[in-house]
């Protein structure tokens, strides 16, 4: 899938490899920042995207697209149809771990989870209800959320921590990138 | 806030934090969660272990009008759509009109249409979302199915996969839209004082005008689906009905000068509970009519009726609270301004018991109903000759000193209010938001749940599904009110003795 097939609704969309991807559509990978970029740390997982697609090999550029978006739920439908692995990098606010910690999380443990919000469609929802619908969803999930400090206040500087993290998380993803080295095969295997 | 005011709220805040944290315990963290803790209901006991007081809380926004000052206004519409995720054009379009009003300036005929043609796009694609997506399901697949079974995929469940499908299609019709005039959905860049971006070409219309028949069609099949759902089950009928979910308050909503439902322009009419006219006003006139309240214990602001006064949180046919929304826009209008969105209004009404509603529960059904509206609207402005008009923006010329929009979100009546230098440079901005103008009454129905299953300190079961019943109902946006995108909801319910330390701590989700 080339960055055209990324719908409008999506923003400053991040793809474009330098590369023509030359396999097959269906064996991309597609890595996905998520954050509002006027609030603080809340834009963590959009500048780790970022910071991602610069720092991407050219090998790995040309397997997987890099896509920020500020959208949630259903939305995020339109954009991860198509892709074999998807890879989400948000922030997280859990209060039990210090600003700038890492979570991982893939899985069962997104499948199962079950969200009772007014306004958000888990990602296990969003991906039950494309395969649901004959969609053709990822196949394996994983997420990176960074623990955040201040996702309240209106800013686009990052507190400290988090701003400190970012490195680290873009090192995570990149290893998570590794098809033979790293442990994405992990991801690769199909969840039940 | 006054000085006092904050040092007691301060040092409430304080002890109540204090004691929240020694209690925490063992809480179960959601790997989808963007933002834990969103859904925080305090409940204050007094000396007999009832309730003295009890209210939900948002983490509230910092540093709007910080983060606004010393920028160029004409960058509002960009910035505030940026605030919240799930509704960007609520927030462009009342900015947009704010800088109409700034600038002393107003849209040309063709860019008010095609302003009012994406509005009501949005408005559709919202409400279906929530009708299908968000918080219809509790009703469509049932209250008492397992919360795993109330989303979307429950609801194909319900009415069929050919059904899901053509939820999905047109809702993603209707954003490609939005996305033809705005550039992209969720940050549009279309309004501009005095106007629109771009225009409709003619050679675009057909798909347009195709979409929007197929937008009627859809809003009366969704109508269709919750009254068959509805009215089929009388639990369902008698749980609308209960007091538990009824309030005697008054209600504001947008009107056009024949006092019809207006979701784009026109003047803010408000309702008492017995359906009188209290007040009629417009955008520039707000402060003149609508004052906020804060309570020391909550930091929460509480917007009220000016002229009525703050006069706690009372009903009747005194009650300065007034609710926002769809439930709230139906009873504050005499009607609707299209054939088959009228026709469903008296159905409404009549199937109820008359005018005003003041089921909150309805307010699911009162959605649809605005859907057809939306719908029929959107199918008359697509077929409107002006649409395609060339003059679609008048450049302003006038010097620019204050303006205030407002537009009807999808969940509520929504102000903007700027002022600026001779530059255009922002000095001050202010907004509220729907979920601020409901919180008064949000409060009194999670008050009421609570005072309902908390007797002598003993707390019956089932007190979480009824509290989030309480506040579900009003679609709070949490990420509008915390100016944040939306997360998963885990309700947590601090319960506090007379002593303000925790007594107990229920959490869901």
């Amino acid at each position: 899938m080339n960055s055209a097939a990324i719908p409008a609704a999506t923003t400053s969309v991040m793809s474009g490899s330098p590369l023509p991807f030359q396999g097959d559509p269906a064996s991309r990978t597609l890595v996905l920042g998520l954050g509002n970029d006027i609030l603080s740390d809340d834009a963590v997982g959009l500048l780790v995207a970022r910071e991602l697609q610069g720092r991407l090999p050219v090998a790995d550029a040309a397997r997987c697209d890099v896509v920020e978006v500020c959208e949630m739920g259903l939305a995020l439908l339109d954009v991860i149809v198509g892709y074999r692995d998807l890879i989400i990098v948000d922030s997280i606010q859990t209060g039990r771990a210090a600003p700038g910690t890492l979570h991982e999380f893939q899985g069962e443990q997104i499948e199962t989870r079950r969200v009772a919000s007014p306004h958000f469609l888990g990602v296990g929802e969003t991906l039950a209800l494309g395969r649901l619908l004959g969609l053709a969803m990822p196949e394996t999930v994983r997420i990176l959320a960074i623990e955040v400090a201040d996702p309240f206040t209106l800013g686009t500087k990052l507190t400290p921590a988090v701003a400190a993290a970012t490195r680290t998380a873009v090192s995570r993803l990149k290893s998570w990138l590794l098809p033979r080295r790293g442990p994405f095969r992990a991801a690769h295997e199909r969840l039940a | 806030m006054d000085k006092a005011v904050k040092e007691v709220f301060n040092e409430g805040n304080l002890r109540a934090n204090a004691a929240y944290q020694a209690a925490k315990r063992n809480i179960t963290i959601d790997p989808i969660t963007r933002l834990e803790g969103h859904g925080k209901v305090d409940i204050y006991l007094d000396e007999k272990g009832d309730v003295e007081r009890a209210y939900m809380q948002v983490p509230e926004l910092r540093g709007f009008e910080v983060f606004s000052l010393g920028r160029p206004a004409e960058d509002m519409p960009q910035i505030t759509s940026r605030i919240c995720g799930v509704c960007p054009t609520a927030h462009h379009m009342a900015s947009t009109k704010c800088l109409d009003d700034l600038y002393h300036t107003q849209p040309t005929s063709a860019g008010r249409k095609i302003r009012e043609l994406v509005y009501n796009t949005f408005v559709l694609e919202d409400h279906a979302l929530h009708v299908f997506v968000l918080g219809g399901p509790d009703f469509i697949v049932g209250p008492e199915a397992p919360p795993a079974e109330r989303n979307i995929v429950g609801v194909i469940g319900k009415v069929g996969l050919e059904a899901g499908k053509k939820v999905i299609n047109t809702r993603k019709r209707l954003r490609e839209l939005i996305a033809y005039f705005g550039g992209k959905v969720v940050h549009p860049v279309l309004g501009l004082p005095g106007g629109v971006s771009k225009r409709l070409k003619p050679e675009d219309r057909p798909k347009f005008q195709e979409l929007a028949k197929d937008g009627v069609e859809f809003a009366e099949w969704s109508n269709a689906v919750l009254k068959d759902v509805l009215l089929k089950n009388e639990d369902y009928v008698a749980m609308i009905k209960s007091e538990a979910f009824t309030h005697q308050t008054c209600y504001m909503g947008m009107v056009d000068d024949q006092n019809r439902v207006n979701f784009y322009d026109g003047k803010l009419r408000v309702v008492d509970c017995t359906g009188k006219e209290v007040c009629k006003f417009t955008a520039q006139q707000y402060r003149d009519f609508v004052s906020e309240h804060v309570e020391p214990w909550s930091y929460m602001k509480f917007t009220f009726l000016k002229d009525r006064g703050w006069q706690d949180f009372a009903e009747g046919p005194d009650s300065s609270i007034y609710a926002v929304g769809p439930l709230a826009r139906l009873n504050a209008a005499d009607g609707m301004a299209t054939p088959k969105a009228q026709a469903a209004y008296d159905e409404f009404y009549q199937v109820l018991g008359g005018k005003p509603v003041h089921h909150t529960l309805a307010t699911h059904w009162a959605r649809v109903i605005e859907m057809i509206y939306a719908a029929e609207r959107i199918e008359q402005l697509i077929n409107d000759p002006e649409i395609t008009s060339e003059a679609i923006r008048e450049v302003p010329t006038k010097t620019p000193t204050e303006g205030m929009g407002v537009v009807e979100a999808p969940r509520g009546t929504l102000f903007h209010h700027y002022q600026t230098d001779e530059r255009g440079v922002i000095s001050m901005a202010n907004m509220i938001v729907a979920t601020g103008n409901n919180a008064a009454r949000i409060a009194m129905s999670v008050e009421r749940a609570a005072k309902g299953l908390i007797k002598g300190g003993h707390v019956t079961e089932g007190l979480l599904n009824k509290v989030e019943m309480a506040f579900r109902a009003y679609d709070p946006c949490l990420g509008c009110a915390t100016h944040s995108l939306p997360g998963h909801l885990p309700l947590t319910v601090n319960i506090f003795n007379h002593r303000r330390e925790l007594y107990r701590q229920l959490r869901q989700g």
